[in-house]
């Protein structure tokens, strides 16, 4: 047994001397690799949306790739995949593990990244701690939605007829229980003091799957971001119920009162940010916040953001990882509340 | 301005010079794109925006969204003619929409009729195609009403008939057909789940959150089963597959099509207009469509043309199909829909209720193209069935290396993971074992499509309905489904207890 032992000790110190070895023979040769520069980017360039098509992140990356790539700031090919499932939980755990190292790879996250990593069901092993944000771009506000010939005119008849027979309305939304676009339309409710477990939700497959619902008549009332529904709000196919920002927004949605306005305290800030692999390399990083710095000073992206009805809000890498740190706090505080946390 | 003003104002825009351009050019590469595994037409069509977007440059940018999206278009739908090829001919499906094929395609070919499988999937393709255009025309506003309709009620019921119907897919045995489809559905589980975020069956490994994927398994059980076969086995029949007879159907053959591919595009345009069906499905339900009502069942399996004529028309109608919710409302029913969606937008041309209204040239150009594009893919591909038949004359030794790696290839394309290979390799000695013992392989891959539609619109249902399965019932569509269903089950067997000499799949 003793022999044993000591022989398994001593290949596992073997092991990690070796293992060691490998480590730091690694990294010299990366780092006499950045002083030459690898030329990043040399290949084309993937942006995930880990979603559906047509929904929120499925916009954003999609817009991105399509200002970087018109603009020339990034000379390589830009393409979008569409990776969806478990409320983007699906595409992390392959991005976490199998792609920490593709520099190649970008996707673009929202509050669901903190969200999936804090709550119980569905959780997430990543969060935003497992990549490397490189920036904010946007931020948008959750609507709660109904159909043009809905008999709900406003946010409180809604939340009026939820606190009488929640069995009564169904609310949908593109993500999972427990996700964002869940807790879009919870969030009015639970401050209007309705038990937010009690209330009907279904899940669909991305944003453009939910609406489908809504307009079908399969939903009630979903709740999203307030970019997604704009195209049917001219339309005149949906009503805007309420918007989830402190103060009302410009454009299309200057007739769509705030649910603060409505005498609801909910307020919910959808940011949309950009993140690399957790071990991109410094090179990969660089070139990204340069590439992104440009691309948010540029016209053209002030002007798509101004066409997707997004509001521009830039942060650079140090103070996006900053500003996420703050949000897993509120996340946590929020979950809480709802008793939906881990 | 009535549509028919618009449709010619249509022609005028697609019929513009580097407009005709962009459409051949677009069909050529789809079918290409189609020809080759591991490709598909949702990486096709990705992989081509930024190149047209450099090739528009010059254009304005109304004209640059009309040139470009005629150029994607003629990805798409090209890639839907281009995906039969390698199912007939090498039993390897490049889509996921032509597995089907495979199944009457090889055996024609088997049979020394590769040159009528190919010519008649070519044909079936252009007529749904055109099918589809006008019905594209004439019915696009009331039925995108019509797919908003569809609840999760209304595809659970219709799921529910796919998989009652499978039965259509059975070989000798109707048992060993639903071992094939619980097994196909209980792969399906595998995964994290879309509807409450939970993994199931995944065991903590990373490469099973994202669920098995069906291509890997369908190439498989069908190339590499049929390689495991040829070399366990060492059948000495290269003679039997060396003779070409014709390379046009013969008339009877087109006769016996005619019937399959009018359904076929019928039934796949319908499909393809449900956001999330999709093609894949399309060709399946037109196939145990066509074995359901033909006068001689037997046939199917063992290179009947209506089984290669009928699912080629499907999943070229469900193409157009598609393009319906996306140019009405905005709402991308496919993966490949969503990208085209996607290049639209990079031309500020906001797809959405909005759009015939606001983009009238961009709409009617790119369906007037689409007639154009059609009609150049059956010139194209017609002359092209010559050589794509020489393939099969390929002496085995040399056939099988090509199939194997067309096979291994084509995966790894898709997935990128060296595990997914480990299973192609797996399922092809399962495919080899599955074949010989007669347990159909159709009703697996079928049972792994349908899984997941299945349980999600029962979920979503029922928490719609708090519980309680009565909307299955109430709602007409839905219930329709049912009806029909229980037909599809009941009827045989009543027949049979008559003493009617049915066609019924016999037990074994």
């Amino acid at each position: 047994m003793f022999s044993i032992k000591r022989i398994s000790a001593v290949m596992c110190a073997g092991a990690l001397a070796l293992s060691l070895g490998a480590c730091s023979s690694k990294e010299t040769a990366s780092t006499s690799k950045k002083e030459e520069g690898t030329g990043y980017p040399t290949k084309a360039i993937s942006v995930v949306a880990p979603s559906g098509a047509g929904g929120g992140w499925d916009l954003t990356a999609r817009s991105f790739t399509k200002v970087l790539s018109e603009t020339k700031l990034v000379k390589q090919p830009l393409t979008v995949e569409n990776k969806p499932g478990g409320g983007g939980a699906v595409f992390m755990a392959e991005y976490a593990t199998q792609q920490v190292e593709n520099n190649d790879m970008l996707f673009v996250n929202s509050p669901p990244i903190i969200i999936n990593n804090l709550k119980k069901e569905g959780n997430s092993p990543y969060g935003y701690k497992n990549t490397t944000p490189l920036a904010q771009l946007t931020k948008d506000y959750g609507a709660i939605v109904v159909k043009t010939d809905s008999k709900f005119k406003d946010l409180k008849s809604v939340l009026e007829e939820v606190k009488k027979d929640s069995t009564k309305l169904t609310f949908a939304g593109g993500s999972a229980p427990g996700s964002m676009d869940h807790l879009v339309s919870i969030l009015p409710a639970f401050k209007y003091g309705v038990d937010p477990t009690k209330i009907k939700y279904v899940s669909y497959d991305g944003g453009g799957e939910a609406i489908t619902a809504l307009l079908g008549g399969n939903a009630d009332v979903i709740g999203t971001d307030a970019s997604s529904v704009k195209e049917f709000l001219k339309a005149g196919k949906v009503r805007v119920l309420a918007i989830t920002s402190a103060e009302r927004l410009s454009g299309d949605f200057k007739d769509v009162p705030t649910a603060k306005e409505q005498g609801v305290e909910a307020e919910f800030t959808i940011w949309r940010g950009v993140f690399g692999p957790e071990k991109m390399s410094a090179e990969a990083k660089a070139y990204w916040e340069k590439a992104i710095d440009k691309l948010v000073q540029s016209p053209e992206w002030k002007k798509e953001v101004e066409t997707q009805g997004w509001e521009l809000e830039y942060k650079n890498g140090a103070d996006f990882k900053k500003f996420l740190a703050d949000q897993e706090t509120q996340v946590q505080q929020l979950l809480e509340a709802l008793g939906m946390q881990k | 301005m009535n549509t028919l003003d618009y449709l010619l104002h249509g022609f005028g825009t697609a019929l513009i010079w580097y407009n005709l351009l962009f459409a051949f050019v677009g069909v050529l590469i789809g079918t290409a794109v189609g020809v080759l595994p591991g490709i598909g037409p949702m990486s096709g069509v990705a992989l081509l925006i930024p190149v047209t977007a450099s090739i528009t440059g010059g254009l304005p940018p109304e004209q640059a969204a009309t040139s470009a999206i005629i150029l994607l278009a003629g990805v798409y739908y090209g890639a839907m003619y281009g995906g039969s090829t390698t199912s007939i001919l090498l039993n390897t499906p490049g889509e996921s929409s032509s597995v089907v094929t495979t199944l009457d395609g090889y055996q024609m070919a088997k049979k020394g009729r590769a040159g009528s499988a190919l010519s008649i999937a070519a044909i079936g393709s252009f007529v749904a195609g055109i099918v589809t255009l006008i019905a594209l025309i004439a019915l696009a506003k009331p039925l995108s009403d019509l797919a908003l309709k569809f609840g999760p009620a209304e595809y659970f019921s219709l799921m529910l008939l796919g998989l009652g119907a499978v039965s259509g897919l059975a070989g000798k045995s109707v048992t060993k057909a639903l071992i094939m489809t619980v097994s196909g559905l209980l792969l399906a589980t595998i995964g994290i789940d879309n509807v409450s975020g939970i993994g199931r069956f995944t065991f903590d490994i990373p490469w099973l959150y994202q669920g098995i994927e069906f291509l890997t398994i369908a190439v498989g059980l069908f190339a590499l089963g049929e390689v495991f076969k040829t070399i366990l086995e060492k059948e000495e029949e290269d003679t039997q597959m060396a003779k070409i007879n014709n390379l046009l159907p013969s008339k009877e053959e087109l006769k016996e099509s005619a019937g399959p591919i009018a359904r076929g595009s019928i039934l796949g345009f319908f499909i393809g207009i449900l956001p999330g069906a999709g093609a894949t499905l399309a060709s399946f339900f037109s196939y145990i469509l066509e074995k359901k009502i033909s006068k001689d069942p037997s046939k199917f399996g063992k290179g009947a043309i209506a089984g290669v004529a009928a699912p080629e028309s499907a999943n070229n109608a469900a193409s157009g199909g598609a393009m319906i919710p996306l140019l009405t409302l905005g709402i991308p029913g496919s993966g490949t829909t969503a990208i085209l969606m996607g290049a639209l937008m990079m031309y500020n041309v906001q797809p959405g209720p909005l759009l015939f209204e606001d983009h009238p040239q961009v709409a009617w150009g790119l369906i007037a193209s689409m007639f154009i594009g059609n009609i150049m893919l059956l010139i194209l591909n017609l002359p092209l069935v010559k050589v794509f038949a020489k393939i099969i004359q390929t002496p085995k030794q040399y056939l099988i290396p090509i199939i194997i790696a067309i096979s291994i290839f084509g995966v790894y394309a898709v997935q990128v993971s060296v595990n997914d290979l480990l299973l192609l390799v797996g399922c092809g000695l399962v495919g080899y074992f599955l074949n010989k013992h007669d347990y159909p392989i159709a009703p697996l891959v079928l049972g792994l499509v349908l899984g997941p539609m299945i349980e999600n619109n029962l979920r979503r249902a029922l928490t719609i309905s708090n519980g309680d399965f009565g909307p299955f019932f109430t709602r007409p569509i839905s219930l329709g489904f049912l009806i029909m269903t229980v037909l599809w089950l009941v009827i045989p067997v009543i027949m049979k207890m008559r003493g009617k000499s049915v066609v019924i799949n016999e037990e074994a």
